[in-house]
């Protein structure tokens, strides 16, 4: 018992680190997830191909290698990133499809009549977009952006490899420094576990407040 | 007569949580003998006939089949007497059930439908099983259909499936719950007609039902159940002859109505259909 | 660097990558089928009376669902080294893949399950079926048939997520890519040439299973 308490300020500051790192990835991969989506309703016509072929390229291959090609391969063509910039930048680009795929469904849900009943009405396309279809579809989105950016933080523990600072590299650190295993271990499951169920919580907090009176 | 009845009922009693559902049920029901309950919703009929095989526990009484005691190690038991998945399987081997909603397997055939509870439940070899499954599909007239799935058949179809998978295990007693209330009504007669003809091949039935006309013809003793109690119970003729307590003539009066007749007097039975 | 050279640089890994990629296939294999019989107990345990049981399955599921694949793997890696009884990386790898595809499964089958009308397990009573016959034979072949696109989708899952073994040095085809990338010092051909392996497995996956998907519809 005493050893998981010593260990707590190192992991405590590495769950900071892969929250921050989660965080980030998933903010940005939803912000592009949200344009990307809003870019194909605009210019369906033009985007509907090449965004299934984004979504079938990204979710068809592992995170992992997508990674390795952004932090091995695009110094081959002359850009170099550091490790956090690279797993930022992978895990966003990675992320926004699935992203994107969450808001297209939110936009899905909502009943074309109701657009019909805006331009009825003289409600242009963007302040449709705004005041219509925004609200709806971001709050049925909300528990799955909520879900999507704890696959994101578990996700990121694939940054250890390149030497992330977050909690599996630290883990190993500690493994590989004191040679116990067990104690470092399981201070790594409680750590993310405490992680992913804070982020579940607050989902459900926000739910609660945005939409008190959903049934779901 | 001094033969032991097949199915025995005594002083079974059930509640859930605080509501008492079955109060004080004495039935005796003897081989070949046809039993039809009645009564309003919630009388308990449809309890009380989940008690005869136990897919619903009793929690006062009895109920004996072919004298030996269902569910519980010993009479007057608690709780903790239940019987083993094996002795209640041993003790209900003798009877089967006709379910309002059909409750067939939709993942098999018709054919597969009727044999697996003789494969699964009587270790049956897949060809013997076969065999009795086709004999009982036959005897309700659905044979041609013996490899089509369960959701291509129409309601009157599916029950009559129902009822061959109930015989191919050749019961002693058949239970049937509503068998024709979850039916369109052009699709009853096909499958009373075949109740009928069980009937008249002498098979022990208890049976569920809103058909008065049918269990007036067909039965050999009525009950009449309301609020978890036996209100009445005699031949066809004395509860459907408008010789009853008040509240079976209250329950009786839109059937009295529609039968245009005067209540009905019986003579014989089954073949005067 | 000339499209010929870079042909014939890419065939020259590719028996390689096709090792590690049946190395791969051949673990997503066996957590697909241990996690199915796995997942089918979590999930009788999740709906069981006993409340201990019950909170376990409840347990189980909560911890694998909220923690990453490569911490579970690290566990089931190190901790029998450390308690005296090392693994080889294959089978700790095997081991973590089923009990973590097991929890996601029995939430996939649990839905399932959920949907079978009570009437048909309350007739396999009636006809004297043990629970497992009726589990076994009625319950089951209607879930699966109910719940396939989700299986599937859960198997390209585990396709996926098997790249992480090859930190606990199981030679799959993450773990070829990264060999040959050191050697070669080509990273971005090797890793996505490995890349394009695991689409071709899951888009192949994908179109079987909805293959499959529609012959179950045509019965139905």
């Amino acid at each position: 018992m005493e050893s998981l308490l010593s260990l707590a300020p190192r992991f405590g500051k590495a769950m900071l680190v892969t929250l921050a790192l989660g965080l980030s990835s998933a903010l940005l991969g939803a912000l592009c997830g949200f344009v990307l989506n809003a870019l194909r309703l605009r210019f369906t016509r033009w985007l509907s191909r090449p965004y299934r072929a984004y979504i079938w390229l990204v979710r068809g291959m592992p995170y992992l290698s997508q990674m390795v090609i952004v932090y091995f391969g695009l110094p081959v063509l002359g850009l170099t990133l550091s490790a956090v910039q690279a797993t930022v930048v992978s895990l966003a680009f990675y992320s926004a499809a699935y992203f994107a795929e969450i808001f297209r469904a939110g936009w899905a849900s909502i009943p074309p009549s109701q657009l019909d009943a805006a331009r009825a009405f003289g409600i242009g396309r963007a302040a449709a977009f705004r005041t219509i279809e925004l609200p709806q579809a971001l709050v049925f989105s909300i528990p799955l952006l909520a879900n999507q950016t704890i696959l994101v933080i578990k996700e990121s523990a694939v940054a250890s490899i390149i030497t992330v600072p977050e909690l599996t590299m630290t883990a190993s650190e500690v493994v590989s420094s004191t040679y116990t295993y067990i104690a470092p271990y399981a201070m790594l499951i409680v750590c993310y576990w405490l992680l992913t169920q804070f982020i579940a919580l607050t989902a459900r907090r926000v739910m609660k407040l945005i939409a008190p009176l959903e049934d779901a | 007569m001094s033969t032991l009845p097949i199915l025995q009922l005594r002083a079974v009693g059930k509640s859930y949580g605080a509501t008492r559902v079955l109060q004080g049920i004495d039935l005796d029901v003897m081989k070949g003998e046809i039993v039809s309950l009645i009564g309003p919703s919630g009388s308990g009929k449809t309890t009380v006939l989940r008690c005869m095989n136990f897919l619903e526990p009793y929690d006062e009484g009895e109920v004996w089949i072919k004298g030996q005691l269902l569910g519980y190690r010993s009479a007057g038991r608690t709780i903790r007497d239940r019987d083993s998945e094996k002795g209640l399987a041993e003790v209900r081997r003798p009877v089967s059930m006709v379910f309002q909603q059909f409750n067939l397997w939709p993942h098999m055939t018709v054919l597969g439908n009727v044999a697996a509870p003789l494969i699964l439940s009587k270790n049956a070899s897949k060809a013997d099983a076969r065999k009795h499954a086709l004999a009982a599909l036959t005897r309700v007239g659905l044979a041609a259909k013996v490899d089509a799935y369960p959701g291509r058949l129409s309601g009157g179809q599916q029950q009559r499936v129902g009822i061959a998978r109930a015989l191919a295990i050749e019961p002693e007693v058949m239970l049937l719950d509503e068998p024709t209330s979850a039916l369109d009504p052009e699709l009853v007669e096909e499958v009373l007609s075949v109740i009928r003809s069980l009937a008249q091949d002498g098979m022990t039935m208890v049976m569920v039902t809103h058909e008065m006309s049918f269990a007036a013809k067909i039965s050999d003793t009525v009950v009449f159940m309301e609020a978890g109690r036996i209100v009445e119970s005699g031949p066809p003729a004395q509860l459907f002859g408008n010789t009853g307590t008040p509240r079976l003539q209250q329950f009786l009066k839109p059937w009295f109505e529609r039968s245009l007749s005067a209540p009905i007097s019986l003579e014989g039975r089954v073949d005067t259909i | 660097m000339s499209a010929p050279d870079l042909l014939a640089r890419c065939l020259g890994y590719a028996p390689q990558l096709l090792d590690g990629a049946v190395t791969t296939l051949y673990l997503s294999l066996i957590a697909v089928v241990c996690g199915f019989f796995a997942g089918v107990f979590i999930h009788v345990l999740s709906a069981s009376h006993n409340r201990l049981l019950a909170g376990f399955a409840r347990t189980y599921v909560s911890v694998i669902r909220g923690t990453p694949m490569l911490a579970q793997l690290l566990v089931f890696y190190y901790v029998p080294t450390a308690l005296g009884l090392p693994l080889p990386g294959v089978m700790s790898a095997a081991i973590g893949l089923s009990l973590n595809t097991a929890a996601y499964q029995s939430q996939i089958l649990g839905a399932g399950f959920r949907s079978i009308p009570r009437g048909q397990i309350e007739a396999a009573q009636t006809f004297n079926l043990t629970r497992r016959q009726a589990l076994w034979h009625i319950e089951i072949p209607q879930v699966v048939a109910l719940t396939l696109p989700a299986l599937v989708s859960e198997m390209i899952d585990v396709v996926k997520a098997t790249a992480v073994v090859s930190v606990i040095a199981v030679t799959d085809l993450m773990r070829v890519g990264q060999q040959l990338a050191s050697v070669s010092y080509r990273p971005l051909e090797v890793y996505t040439l490995a890349a394009c392996y695991y689409l071709a497995i899951t888009t192949l996956l994908s179109l079987a299973g909805r293959a499959l998907e529609r012959r179950i519809a045509r019965r139905t």
